[in-house]
């Protein structure tokens, strides 16, 4: 999986800056996705382009429940976030509708990707490649689960093994 | 070895899954409201789903609805849609719902407490993540997403991976409990562990500062526990839990019968071990006030704005933050917090309106007026909070210093409905996150209790409130 790379080089991002509060009445995830990042970076809604990659550091999805979150980001184009640690609702929010990929990644990976970067993510093997830079780093393996739900395409695919 | 309160409610509500592994969990109760649940119902309809289990679910409306006289219409037609859509919902799926107009509607994590239907020992969840407050009772309290709303839903369970248990032991006495409440332990926790030190773990509260709280005050506690990132956080039930819950309009009939069971089972074994540890001494706690963009960016009311470095310790992103943070509120390191001047002042949200609250930040009153640069409101957490409050005269209290007295609801806790701050307004706030925008675009938040709230009405700005001579 291929994308460029939009880089927010700072712990803590909140789903308050991700998706303000006052959106939450819009049911139309088009007309959501015009005002996601919209607390942090008014700009975001013209620069992001289909298929592209968020690159954050510690606690990225932290606060409010709202799967308003991780379905705006996915309506703007973003198919993944590399983050050195999430929230967890955010993170279940995120692979529960397969909206898009949460990857925790290292602080090699944190460091060596730049704006802009275009990346190659390989799940099979963990792998994330950096093709503008020519470097690969390791991203930390899903969980069972999770690793589960991200291959049935969210949880109401998911079907429990009877082992 | 023993096991933890948190491990016992887990094994007991297995479904499918191993000991350690990922679990089909069972959901005694999922609370629902306007905001969080219209996608999940339309996913019912589109695949021709029922809900398994509508006895177990409870609806009210609290996240926008407006804060004045409710003989009015909504103004917001966006507002008014998802309301009418809850009440759809809950009657073409067979739901109880306490309606804008129930003298039992509020913050759902006000209500299901104290009508209770918040039971220890039961799996709880809601599309909202400060679910945590109901663990105050011993209950292991889940805030979830929309997809998991529609999972309940459906099916009354959830897949969860296991998480890890933490101990945050909270010991010694405060010397003033009127002056530092437990918002300010709960702050200080969070100031200490950070926003990420719980990510993953359920916390169970413990230490004699913690079986020293009344029931409200335990849900405050518990209430901030998604702040340190953790997925719940619980306090072992024991008699204040039992008596708090004792009838009720819907505790159950056999409730002495349950109370038994509960004493026996529902507690931590001695020798049960945690897998993270921290500690908090409060006997020497000062009032707490945040001054960033983060809960964990809290200091004492003494205390001045802190330097970037200071508070990074060495940390570049967190250094980057808190220069951000700085710079979002409008203050300069090394200003006291005491010289902080406010603009608003929002006493409310589901983690101080209760009555206990209303009560405390009254007594600071004393026939004062709020200052005339501030706009002051009080928002209690439900229609029985308000009805309660009345009832004291707590209502002419507020009224009579030029407090608004509002209706029920979320309000300016997360700026969902018209309650908000203006661009670059400074409020002093009840709630529980101080995020950039999060009561109004442009607007600064500051986290603190309900006596300092109303303390920084009367006086324009932070004091320290043990000075008060509160009793």
């Amino acid at each position: 999986m291929k994308g460029n790379i939009i880089k927010y080089a700072q712990d803590n991002i909140d789903t308050d800056v991700i998706i303000p509060g006052q959106y939450l009445k819009i049911h139309d995830y088009a007309e959501l996705a015009t005002h996601a990042m919209e607390g942090l970076d008014p700009d975001f809604h013209s620069k992001v382009k289909e298929g592209d990659f968020i690159l954050s550091g510690r606690n990225f999805g932290c606060g409010s429940s709202r799967e308003h979150a991780p379905i705006a980001l996915s309506h703007s184009g973003i198919k993944a976030i590399l983050a050195l640690s999430f929230a967890r609702i955010f993170y279940r929010n995120a692979v529960d509708g397969a909206f898009l990929l949460p990857i925790e990644i290292d602080e090699d990976a944190y460091n060596g990707i730049s704006e802009g970067d275009e990346i190659d993510i390989t799940l099979s093997t963990n792998e994330i490649k950096n093709i503008t830079k020519n470097q690969t780093y390791k991203m930390k393996p899903f969980s069972e689960i999770i690793g589960k739900i991200i291959a049935a395409g969210g949880i109401f695919k998911y079907k429990p093994d009877q082992d | 070895m023993g096991k933890t309160l948190f491990e016992k409610i887990w094994e007991s509500h297995i479904v499918i899954g191993k000991q350690n592994g990922p679990s089909l969990i069972y959901i005694d109760r999922h609370l629902i409201h306007e905001v969080t649940s219209p996608q999940a119902f339309d996913g019912l309809r589109m695949n021709k789903r029922k809900v398994r289990r509508p006895n177990l679910t409870i609806a009210t409306m609290d996240h926008n609805v407006p804060t004045n006289d409710r003989s009015l219409p909504i103004l917001d037609q966006t507002s008014a849609v998802q309301i009418q859509t809850l009440e759809k919902n809950c009657k073409d799926f067979g739901i109880k719902l306490f309606d804008i107009n129930s003298p039992n509607q509020g913050i759902v994590h006000v209500i299901g407490p104290e009508l209770g239907i918040t039971l220890p020992g039961t799996t709880i969840v809601c599309g909202d993540s400060h679910t945590s407050t109901h663990g105050a009772f011993g209950a292991l309290a889940l805030g979830i997403g929309t997809s998991e709303v529609e999972h309940v839903l459906t099916s009354q369970t959830l897949w969860l991976e296991k998480p890890k248990s933490f101990e945050i032991r909270v010991e010694g006495k405060r010397k003033n409990p009127h002056a530092v409440t437990a918002k300010d332990i709960v702050l200080s926790i969070i100031k200490n562990i950070g926003t990420g030190g719980g990510t993953g773990t359920v916390v169970e509260y413990r230490g004699q500062g913690i079986t020293d709280l009344s029931m409200e005050q335990r849900m405050t506690i518990c209430n901030m526990s998604i702040e340190s990132g953790a997925r719940a956080g619980l306090i072992e039930p024991d008699e204040t839990t039992f008596d708090y819950l004792r009838g009720r309009q819907y505790t159950p009939k056999n409730y002495e019968s349950l109370v038994d069971y509960w004493k026996e089972y529902l507690k931590t074994d001695s020798d049960a071990k945690f897998e993270k540890q921290f500690t908090l001494n409060i006997n020497d706690i000062a009032p707490q006030v945040s001054w960033g963009t983060n809960p964990g960016m809290t200091c004492d009311v003494t205390e001045s704005i802190p330097s970037p470095d200071e508070f990074s310790k060495g940390d570049p992103n967190q250094k980057k933050g808190a220069e951000k943070a700085l710079e979002y509120m409008d203050l300069e390191p090394g200003t006291p917090i005491m010289d902080i001047k406010i603009d608003r002042v929002f006493i409310g949200s589901c983690t101080n309106a209760r009555l206990e609250d209303l009560i405390e930040a009254s007594k600071v009153i004393k026939e004062q007026k709020i200052s005339p640069n501030v706009r002051a409101m009080v928002v209690p957490g439900s229609q029985m909070v308000k009805k309660q409050a009345e009832e004291l005269g707590l209502d002419k209290i507020f009224i009579n210093a030029n407090f608004e007295w509002r209706e029920s609801g979320c309000s300016m806790c997360l700026g969902m409905n018209p309650d908000i701050l203006s661009p670059g307004e400074r409020c002093a706030s009840t709630s529980n996150r101080n995020f950039e925008g999060r009561q109004g675009t442009g607007g600064r938040t500051h986290l603190v209790s309900p006596v300092m709230a109303a303390a920084a009405a009367i006086k324009g700005h932070f004091v320290d409130v043990r000075e008060l001579g509160l009793s």
